[in-house]
């Protein structure tokens, strides 16, 4: 519509719809990063709060202006953040990739069941969405201790004669991943899958192509924006987690998210900790693009 | 050709066990007598008796309860805000912007959000002296932060969806654009903005790295109960607690589920 | 321009004296690169049933819409009973729209789908329950009245959003494909029904289809549309019998063209030296250069087949059945001429069919009047 058309109302609507948002989000969370930024080339410094200024007034005319790069440099040299980042980015693809597996056929189960069982089988998905994601992390830790109830039920059986030590390992982590991030593969998955049309595999087989051959040359293909976007909305988050590896996982492997909580908490380094946070941000610009462009041209090839 | 596969459905089911065993298992073991989680020494609704007397967990609930509301509450109006501008405003200058600050609250880790909102307040605090201390604000600016990207995804899909000539119906028939959206688009769109509301409800409700970062004293929220309760060890405490929150849960369900089958 | 079979009283849009009801001026509207909407002047008059006819993406529904107000025109005018209304809100124009998907409320009940309007309008609750009810009676759904959209069939729900965007009294309605979601038999009593109702208001409709048969039923004068441009304004009638370039030709009903070349004019008629090898003799009243090359269109039901020739030897083709679709009242004949064309044509079937004389791969005549077809030049 042309500006010069536009009633009160409509510019009025406008201000009011995209400036809004806007203004909130550019303040409390463009702006933090700035933030963050800065405080990530500032030292530590005992007092409230606890960093020096980036540039002060020495003397009239002349300003001060210190960068610290030294955070950057401690994140580089010393081993144990390069070992967390690549631990976190082992533990997410890990994790991302568990979704898949479990995730993609519950999607297409799902996508493909009678129409009538589709909302209530993907209620039941989102379902334990809705209760607390820290209670339901809480739950692996009853089930998986050494004397928890999935070694009892397994010595009962006979399956095995010692517990299995899993809290606390690295499978335990990935175990809480899987089950918490379920849903975020599973939701995209399926408003793709259902999208499909299913004339297409019916065509398909009727020019001679058997169901798997079918999957693999159809309905994969055609997924792949669906499996792309659910491996972002998993991946992305995982890298950072902190409740998952600090509750389940193992005090020895260390995880970015965790390690910067523990900065900022156990250390008070605020500096450093936003330097890890700065560096954590660099790692997931890609994928977040990554999925950003991929869901641009699915809005663009839907109108 | 409309057969179901033996190893899909399979898959199906494991999924759903994997799902709902552990929280089925917390459940049963709330009603247990004993301390140990692993013993099973008789039905017992003690742990829900001691659970109301935790004065700690109570006020923590509360506060949580408060922030969740005012939280879903603003989220809800933003984010629904940003939808009517990416659906209705078409290519306006800043687009990509907005959709790029709306997608990343839904991805980016809770860490990096709570610790660059609390520089934030902290530098607003040097400058400006607002906030004067952290808590229940700071807290639910934060919330409101993130919910209203999750808001704005509801709402647009449903926007999106919905037939854009009724709009146009209604203006034609001489409705103001404001009238429009009061008697047209919003009530078309109330179930999506229903559920809008109670996902940053629920969001709000079940941060705890957030909150950790930017509350302050004497501003304690249910997370952070639990995880301080969670990290000593197990307690049945906590799985009363958690039983309650799946009523709560499931009764809102079957509530919605009914009240929607019924229009 | 006036076409010779037209022997009624003068029709508004042939009175020099009239003023149009409906003025567009040189209207055009782009979306992006492309022209939706290109360069179209257009005189609508009060009480007609004026058609937009064209095939998906001609512009038409554009237009429409431009008139309603739902889209603004990238540069011209339009003009509604004498007012500039180019920048004019939907809301506040005098024009009400019925929508090809209807558009109803699904939330309101009947009633308070066709109350809408007249809410917006700040009448009195006694003036709107009349009105509402007055529209009730007059697309007779008064028991539907409680119901909801979801609750009506595809008839109903026609009627319906007939009835809201009458609500109003408005002078000009619009309607974007009226009976397209209806199915044939329904289509077919509706259409009659709506031009009564049409004669019986006096209002002035603009209706948009793609379906000719339709707009021939139902419009005072057709318009017909191709890629964002108006190609011929007239009567159904004239439309089909005169029509003025190959594309009108084309796109209303079937017609045979046969090229050729304009060589002496004799009074009235023009000769055409044929592609497929003969002469053809047609009436033509406008003047044509001697050597233009023209194109004789003519229509299936107005050729004849003959098992003899005829002696003068002009306008006329020989061949063979090719083809014959039995369609019951008609039947289609596909004739092979000498020259490899395809030549169609339609005869009633006045026998029965089994004592028809013609048979397939039999040798025919097919001639026509020199008054049967039109000279396209273009």
């Amino acid at each position: 519509m042309k500006p010069r058309h536009a009633s009160d109302e409509h510019r009025l609507s406008r201000l009011v719809n995209i400036g809004l948002p806007y203004l909130w989000l550019g303040l409390f969370f463009l702006l933090p990063f700035v933030i963050v930024l800065r405080i990530s080339l500032a030292e530590p410094q005992l007092a409230q709060p606890p960093y020096t200024a980036l540039w002060e007034w020495v003397e009239q005319g002349i300003l001060q202006i210190r960068l610290n790069l030294g955070n950057f440099q401690l994140i580089r040299e010393d081993d144990i953040y390069l070992a967390a980042l690549l631990n976190s980015l082992w533990v997410a693809l890990m994790g991302t990739l568990g979704c898949l597996l479990l995730g993609y056929p519950m999607a297409y189960a799902i996508a493909t069941a009678p129409e009538r069982r589709r909302i209530p089988l993907l209620m039941l998905i989102i379902l334990p969405f809705w209760t607390s994601f820290l209670i339901r992390v809480y739950a692996w830790i009853g089930l998986l201790n050494a004397n928890g109830l999935l070694n009892n039920f397994l010595l009962q059986l006979g399956v095995i004669d010692t517990p299995l030590k899993i809290l606390h390992t690295q499978t335990a982590v990935y175990i809480g991943v899987i089950y918490s991030y379920l849903p975020f593969m599973i939701l995209p998955l399926y408003a793709n899958l259902t999208r499909l049309d299913p004339t297409l595999l019916e065509a398909a087989a009727d020019l001679g192509c058997r169901p798997f051959r079918a999957f693999t040359r159809v309905t994969l293909p055609l997924s792949m924006p669906g499996i792309v976007a659910g491996s972002m909305l998993v991946f992305i988050p995982v890298v950072g987690e902190f409740v998952i590896p600090d509750l389940l996982g193992s005090p020895g492997s260390l995880m970015i998210g965790k390690l910067m909580w523990t900065e900022f908490f156990a250390n008070k380094d605020w500096p450093l900790a936003s330097a890890l946070a700065i560096v954590l941000l660099a790692v997931l610009v890609v994928p977040f693009v990554l999925m950003q462009r991929l869901q641009q041209n699915d809005e663009d090839g839907r109108t | 050709m409309k057969r179901r596969s033996w190893p899909l459905l399979s898959v199906l089911a494991f999924g759903y066990a994997f799902l709902y065993v552990p929280i089925l298992l917390l459940i049963l073991y709330s009603f247990n007598e004993s301390r140990l989680v692993t013993v099973w020494s008789g039905f017992s609704f003690k742990w829900y008796g001691e659970l109301l007397h935790n004065r700690q967990l109570l006020d923590a609930a509360w506060l949580s309860v408060r922030i969740a509301a005012v939280n879903a509450t603003i989220a809800l109006v933003l984010g629904t805000l940003a939808a009517n501008a990416l659906v209705r405003h078409g290519r306006f200058r800043g687009r990509t912007g907005l959709e790029l600050l709306l997608t990343a609250p839904l991805v980016m880790p809770d860490v990096i959000i709570g610790l660059s909102m609390l520089l934030l307040f902290v530098a607003l605090q040097q400058t400006i002296g607002w906030p004067d201390g952290r808590g229940f604000s700071t807290i639910t600016i934060a919330h409101i932060t993130f919910s209203l990207a999750y808001v704005a995804v509801v709402v647009r899909s449903r926007l999106a969806r919905m037939d854009a000539s009724l709009e146009e119906a209604a203006m034609d028939l001489g409705a103001r654009p404001l009238t429009v959206y009061r008697r047209i688009t919003l009530p078309l769109i109330a179930p999506a903005l229903l559920s809008g509301w109670l996902l940053a409800f629920t969001l709000s409700l079940d941060d705890l790295v957030i909150a950790s970062f930017v509350s302050g004293p004497g501003s304690t929220t249910l997370p952070m109960v639990i995880y301080s309760s969670v990290r000593m060890g197990v307690s049945p405490q906590i799985n009363a607690l958690a039983t309650l929150v799946v009523a709560v849960v499931a009764l809102a369900v079957v509530i919605a589920g009914f009240s929607l089958r019924r229009r | 321009m006036p076409s010779p079979s037209d022997r009624r009283p003068l029709e508004s849009w042939q009175d020099p004296k009239a003023a149009p009801y409906v003025r567009i001026d040189r209207v055009t509207k782009q979306f992006g690169d492309v022209y939706a909407v290109d360069d179209v002047s257009l005189n609508i008059f009060q009480g007609e049933f004026f058609s937009l006819l064209g095939s998906s993406g001609c512009g038409k529904s554009t237009l429409l819409r431009l008139l309603a107000g739902l889209e603004y025109p990238t540069s011209g005018r339009i003009y509604i009973d004498g007012v500039d209304v180019t920048d004019v809100p939907p809301y506040s124009r005098p024009v009400n729209m019925m929508f090809q998907s209807y558009a109803l409320f699904p939330h309101m009940t009947v009633e308070q789908n066709i109350e809408f309007g007249l809410k917006q309008d700040r009448l009195p609750r006694r003036e709107r329950a009349e009105r509402v009810g007055e529209m009730l009676d007059l697309l007779r759904i008064t028991e539907l009245r409680k119901r909801r959209p979801d609750q009506l069939s595809g008839g109903q729900r026609q009627r319906v959003a007939l009835a809201r965007s009458l609500a109003k009294h408005p002078k000009l309605l619009l309607l974007d494909e009226p009976l397209g979601a209806l199915d044939k038999r329904l289509r077919e009593n509706t259409q009659f029904e709506l031009v009564n109702l049409q004669e019986r208001l006096g209002i002035t409709f603009v209706t948009v289809t793609h379906d000719q048969e339709e707009a021939m039923t139902m419009s005072s004068r057709i318009a017909v549309m191709d890629a964002g441009q108006i190609m011929q304004v007239d009567t159904p009638t004239a439309i089909y019998e005169f029509p003025n370039s190959r594309f009108v030709a084309e796109f209303i009903g079937s017609v045979n063209l046969f090229e050729g070349k304009i060589v002496a004019i004799q009074g009235d008629d023009v000769l055409i030296e044929a592609q497929f090898g003969g002469l053809m003799r047609m009436r033509s009243l406008q003047p044509h250069p001697i050597g233009t090359p023209a194109v004789v269109a003519i229509r299936p039901e107005k050729l004849r087949l003959c098992q003899t020739p005829s002696d003068d030897g002009v306008n006329r083709l020989q061949g063979v059945v090719e083809d014959i679709a039995y369609l019951g009242d008609v039947s289609i004949y596909r004739i092979r001429t000498g020259g490899g064309t395809l030549v169609e044509m339609t005869l009633t079937n006045i026998q029965p069919r089994t004592e028809q004389a013609l048979t397939w791969e039999q040798e025919v005549w097919v001639e026509w009047s020199p008054t049967s077809g039109v000279v396209l030049t273009d």
